[in-house]
């Protein structure tokens, strides 16, 4: 039972992190679509519309590749989650249904009307349907979300004699006090992505000085979308998010920032520590008194729990791995800020074009995003654990008991063999395209 | 095995009947990007609704045991899939451009 669970959840991780480098991307990526034909009908100039049809071309590599990989994360319900898709699925059924009909087809119909219908709609149609690719990539998250705010923090349910859970209130999954900031948190991660995409192109056209205006539109749009998303993401939607699991889920919380005994007089923030599961205390730490208990409740003395506050089955099961994701999300959030802030200062002073080192930074920087979006779910996904349903349905009894543990191992090499096909055919694919260049299509 | 793993590899069966387009029918098709999303959402398509009749990825795999009759046909649909995709949404575009091409007015003068 343990290896099913282990399989089960190893395959699940693997897919998913897969399967969240493209999301993350198009859903960014189409409000900064959105924003360059806005600027193309405002002022004429074409190459903002190129910069849109683009950028389009890199969304719908990357929606595809989100479409491939996300079909099998839908089997893996009924596959390996076989129980606990039969006990919630009248309640995650209907939100994963809302994405599929709604989101998934306003998005795959409007980005096809985007990419072949700029003729025969006029600019302004075609600005619309850009709007509405954004308007069903940022759905999409909506509900997926509402989906993963139901596991965080189950809202509006009861429980049948025959342990199967229903809604007893439909609004009250959007109405879950988890999902709003949750919400915000993952699509401004989801700009920073995008944002820094866009201004590694731009980094790449001028350093090899090619597409050069391209790559001077590209920089400036990318850093300032970088800086801002890089604040808001830290506050307000990273703080909410934070007093939430405290609220919610303050075993997670005190495991996350590796607080393994109360202190009474306020809680401590650790900027650098391991833990140490053994003697129970972060190794090595370097730590600023009572700050955690400032940005948590804004009082400077007030008491957190610790882990030693809980029991050992309330406490998530890999503390290490989810001290550690919280924290590289929180450095690596912290670097964006640092990096957006001088290249947005070397914009204003004009001088951005012309520093290499800084464009060579920014050129590389663009997979870091993509960790810090991904280390951000595993905080969530390990911080809920030993449950699936928090508070209500552990983990080990959501696993489908007649799929043996071999089998799923099968699969897991399969897709690693796969996916790594897929990857590789997703870099030559965008390569091309960035090697292309906007080609100015419209004269 | 389990349905997860061949609901993947019917995927990758429509983007190669999607790329296959370039050696069979080299007037419809498009570039390697355009062949590989069309082959993909073809293949979806046609798994999606005519896996119903037996040979969707559930069906192919019962408690761990593969039915590979069922497979070769669900490989094979999908291939098929990706192929008539390409080939429909090129008449699409080419029919688009070809109406749009005199009615559009310039835009940019």
């Amino acid at each position: 039972m343990d290896d099913m669970l282990f399989y089960d959840r190893l395959q699940f991780a693997f897919t998913i992190t897969f399967h969240y480098i493209f999301p993350q991307l198009t859903m960014g990526l189409s409000l900064m679509i959105v924003f360059f034909k806005w600027k193309f009908l405002r002022t004429k100039s074409v190459k903002y519309n190129d910069a849109a049809k683009f950028f389009m071309k890199i969304f719908a590599i990357n929606f595809t590749m989100g479409v491939v990989t996300g079909i099998p994360m839908e089997f893996q319900f009924g596959t390996n989650w076989a129980k606990f898709s039969e006990l919630t699925g009248s309640i995650i059924g209907q939100t994963l249904a809302m994405e599929g009909l709604f989101s998934f087809f306003l998005e795959s119909s409007f980005l096809a009307l985007f990419i072949f219908g700029e003729k025969l709609m006029g600019q302004k149609l075609h600005f619309l349907t850009g709007f509405l690719v954004f308007l069903g990539s940022w759905a999409s998250g909506w509900f997926i979300l509402a989906t993963n705010a139901w596991m965080q923090h189950p809202v509006g349910y009861e429980i049948l004699d025959n342990g199967k859970y229903v809604l007893t209130h439909f609004s009250e999954l959007f109405a879950n006090p988890w999902l709003l900031p949750a919400f915000l948190h993952n699509q401004v991660a989801s700009v920073v992505t995008s944002s820094f995409v866009v201004a590694s192109i731009g980094a790449f056209y001028v350093l090899r000085q090619k597409n050069i205006e391209y790559g001077k539109l590209f920089l400036k749009t990318g850093v300032i979308f970088g800086l801002i998303s890089s604040l808001l993401i830290a506050f307000p939607t990273g703080d909410w998010n934070a007093k939430n699991v405290a609220k919610y889920q303050p075993a997670s919380f005190a495991a996350m920032e590796g607080i393994f005994e109360t202190e009474e007089a306020g809680a401590e923030i650790v900027l650098i520590g391991q833990p140490n599961m053994v003697e129970k205390k972060l190794d090595n730490k370097i730590a600023v008194s009572n700050i955690l208990s400032f940005l948590t409740y804004q009082d400077w003395d007030k008491k957190i729990q610790g882990m030693d506050q809980f029991k050992k089955e309330e406490l998530p099961t890999n503390i290490p791995a989810l001290y550690y994701s919280y924290h590289i999300m929180v450095g690596l959030g912290t670097i964006f800020i640092g990096i957006m802030f001088l290249a947005g200062f070397f914009l204003w002073r004009k001088k951005l074009f012309t520093i290499k080192p800084l464009l060579w930074v920014i050129m590389f920087l663009v997979p870091f995003p993509y960790i810090a979006n991904i280390t951000g779910w595993y905080v969530a996904e390990l911080g809920r654990q030993p449950y699936l349903v928090y508070g209500l349905l552990k983990t080990a009894d959501g696993v489908s008991p007649t799929v043996s543990s071999g089998n799923t191992l099968f699969t897991l090499l399969g897709f690693v063999a796969l996916y790594m096909l897929l990857g590789l055919l997703f870099l030559v694919l965008v390569g091309k395209t960035i090697h292309q260049g906007p080609k100015h299509q419209t004269h | 095995m389990t349905a997860t793993l061949v609901s993947l590899i019917s995927i990758f069966m429509g983007i190669l009947g999607g790329n296959s387009t370039k050696i069979l029918v080299k007037n419809n098709s498009f570039d390697v990007i355009g062949n590989t999303i069309a082959g993909v959402f073809g293949s979806i398509f046609f798994i999606k609704f005519l896996g119903r009749l037996g040979f969707s990825p559930q069906n192919i795999v019962d408690k761990g045991i593969v039915n590979y009759q069922l497979f070769a046909i669900n490989s094979f649909v999908s291939f098929f899939g990706g192929f008539v995709a390409v080939f429909i949404i090129k008449k699409i575009v080419n029919k688009l451009q070809k109406d749009t091409s005199v009615t559009n007015s310039d835009f940019y003068t």
